[in-house]
């Protein structure tokens, strides 16, 4: 059982075999028997890019912050090997909050992803269209001890399906497809970002200031269990993203260019919505809305994947990686102070949604 | 590229917008093997009648049958399988090439552990070189002409190697040579046995390349049949409100319409 690789390069003038099959054009045909996997080149060599860049920004933020210590002093402390002052701010201070904002940063970039296929427009973000701002305001609504009693991850699912459920309801019969959607998706945040504001105005001041870096998005604030809740949901969403791959694909066609092909949209874009719903509710549940990594995640995907398919991983891996970069940002910057992790996303994430938004229109995912 | 001959037709068919008939209580039947032009007036239904063979719209009643099949019934990679459909300004995503859109054509044929066979890459050539465009392939869709395009998305539809292919005017945004570019295709594609529906606006385009005409007019069939037979000056009266003189193109046979007038 050989696993066969044929190369569709022709850079070396190989001559292929005269029953081979010739994948398209850059990429890897992996073949077993009657199956086969199309390998995008590109896309890998982007995901592997990703990959080293998000492991060395991970070893940077264990290493930096107010005690800085060496690359060395990390891998002992991670080996169990270090002195006492390491390894407590390795294993108990870093390494927990590490793990949070790589797992948010690709729950929020996965789902922005997703968000925006199904839309077929890059301002569709969960985080814009009032899905990061529903989830906050249920999961504020909680903490703030409204009375309600759930754990803040089911508040802040609950709170993004709620959001959902509005947007679609207000831009009922304009389908997901549209401005429509999004004004809507804008008008539901805004009310929803007003409602936190007003759960917070009415509790006494030191619950509302201990509550404020956590509405802005910040990892420092991280309920307990909500890490593991994300990271199964990550487990599972990943997935479950990476399988729907050739139907996020075909959303980039027109919708009855899609359906003529077999592709059962409806059911496939439910289960596209329904991911992306759940991770945004998770990741806010953990780091508050920190939307614009939504948006970030995925174009710094696209720029270096192929556009041949929809950068699923890469999404997840970009997003991963923003998240770390900013947080390690906002611990550094204004040391011993921090700057939330929202803020930094913000004061990067804002100009560049000025420029999706002013930049020359072309065809495909506006 | 050998294909089955295959029968499509609609049995007292009623579409719907929003409940609103469009096409109403509606017998069509595409014969085999030739080319069927859909005509008539804005409005008609004619559009909304391909989508309906194409199950693109559900049926408010009736039915349209495949090989006597009721196609509600198939799933959904079957039906695109036997059927193809080309919309009107079909959308790709942005930076597809030539080929790798008409490989989106052998989805039907793929799943998730069968991404890329010898029969893809196969048939996918075939294609390239049924629409004559090895020499783009590797082009970004975006930087061909209107032709090209048109042909590149032709190719992705002969690349789901079905016996039926529907197109929703195919021509309507072309100049002449571009239409002449689809029309000789479209030809070439039921000499080789497929079955053929076209919606066209232009009535003297339809004459020329089609061999069954259906003409309607505000959701009904009012004439069918071959173009020579069925189309008459009380027909295009009937039709659009022209009045015309008929004659006969002296090399195809084909009527043409002269002496157009719009009747007040």
């Amino acid at each position: 059982m050989s696993l066969l690789v044929q190369s569709s390069s022709s850079r070396l003038g190989r001559t292929r075999p005269e029953d081979a099959v010739a994948s398209p054009r850059g990429t890897r045909r992996l073949a077993w028997r009657g199956l086969s996997i199309l390998l995008d080149r590109r896309t890998l060599r982007a995901n592997l890019l990703l990959l080293a860049l998000v492991l060395a920004a991970s070893l940077a933020y264990l290493c930096l912050g107010e005690q800085i210590l060496s690359p060395a002093d990390v891998l002992a402390a991670l080996q169990g090997t270090g002195d006492d002052l390491s390894t407590f701010v390795v294993d108990a201070l870093r390494l927990p909050r590490l793990g949070a904002a790589l797992a948010t940063g690709a729950a929020f970039a996965l789902a922005g992803c997703l968000m925006q296929t199904l839309a077929a427009n890059r301002l569709a973000t969960p985080g814009i269209i009032g899905i990061d701002n529903g989830a906050t305001a249920f999961a504020v609504a909680s903490v703030v001890g409204l009375g309600v009693g759930l754990a803040p991850p089911a508040m802040a699912l609950a709170g993004a399906a709620t959001a959902t459920a509005l947007t679609f309801g207000l831009a009922l019969g304009g389908g997901t497809q549209g401005y429509r959607f999004i004004v809507a998706g804008i008008g539901v945040g805004a009310v929803f970002g007003a409602l936190t504001n007003l759960l917070l105005a009415r509790v006494a001041i030191d619950v509302a200031n201990a509550a404020y870096p956590w509405t802005v998005g910040s990892l420092s604030a991280r309920p307990a269990g909500a890490v593991w809740t994300l990271a199964v949901g990550l487990a599972i969403g990943l997935p479950v993203a990476m399988a729907l791959g050739r139907s996020l694909s075909l959303m980039g066609f027109s919708e009855s260019v899609a359906r003529s092909l077999g592709t059962r949209l409806g059911r496939r874009r439910a289960q596209v919505l329904s991911t992306s719903v759940v991770l945004t509710g998770l990741a806010v549940a953990v780091a508050g809305p920190v939307g614009m990594v939504g948006l970030l995640g995925p174009e710094l995907a696209r720029h270096l994947a192929s556009k041949r398919s929809v950068p699923v991983l890469a999404s997840a891996l970009s997003g991963a990686l923003i998240m770390v970069l900013a947080d390690l940002a906002g611990r550094l910057m204004l040391s011993p102070l921090e700057i939330p992790v929202g803020i930094v996303t913000a004061v990067v994430g804002g100009p560049w949604l000025l420029w999706i938004l002013i930049r020359p229109r072309s065809h495909g995912v506006a | 590229m050998n294909v089955a001959a295959c029968s499509l037709e609609a049995r007292e068919l009623t579409l719907a917008h929003d409940r609103t008939p469009v096409v109403v209580d509606l017998d069509v039947r595409l014969p085999a093997g030739q080319v069927t032009a859909i005509v008539g007036p804005n409005g008609c239904g004619k559009s909304t009648l391909l989508a309906g063979l194409a199950r693109l719209h559900s049926p408010q009643s009736g039915h349209v049958l495949l090989d006597g099949n009721d196609i509600v019934r198939l799933p959904a990679r079957e039906l695109a399988r036997r059927l193809a459909l080309l919309p009107q300004e079909a959308r790709a995503p942005e930076g597809l090439t030539v080929a790798e859109l008409i490989g989106f054509g052998r989805q039907p044929h793929q799943s998730w552990l069968r991404q890329w066979s010898a029969e893809d890459r196969r048939v996918v050539d075939e294609a390239l070189a049924a629409a004559d465009l090895h020499a783009l392939a590797d082009r970004p869709l975006e930087s061909l002409s209107g032709g090209q395009r048109q042909r590149a998305w032709i190719a992705m539809i002969i690349a789901q190697q079905t016996s039926l292919l529907l197109l929703d005017e195919p021509t309507s945004a072309l100049d002449l040579g571009h239409q002449l570019e689809v029309f000789e295709l479209v030809r070439h594609l039921a000499d080789e046995g497929r079955t053929l529906a076209m919606v066209l606006h232009d009535l003297p385009i339809a004459c020329r390349y089609a061999d069954h005409l259906v003409a309607m007019r505000e959701g009904r069939v009012v004439a069918a049949g071959p173009p020579g037979e069925v189309v008459t000056r009380e027909l295009v009266r009937e039709l659009y409100g022209v009045d015309c003189v008929l004659m006969h193109d002296p090399q195809s046979g084909a009527p043409i319409l002269t002496g157009l007038r719009r009747i007040r």
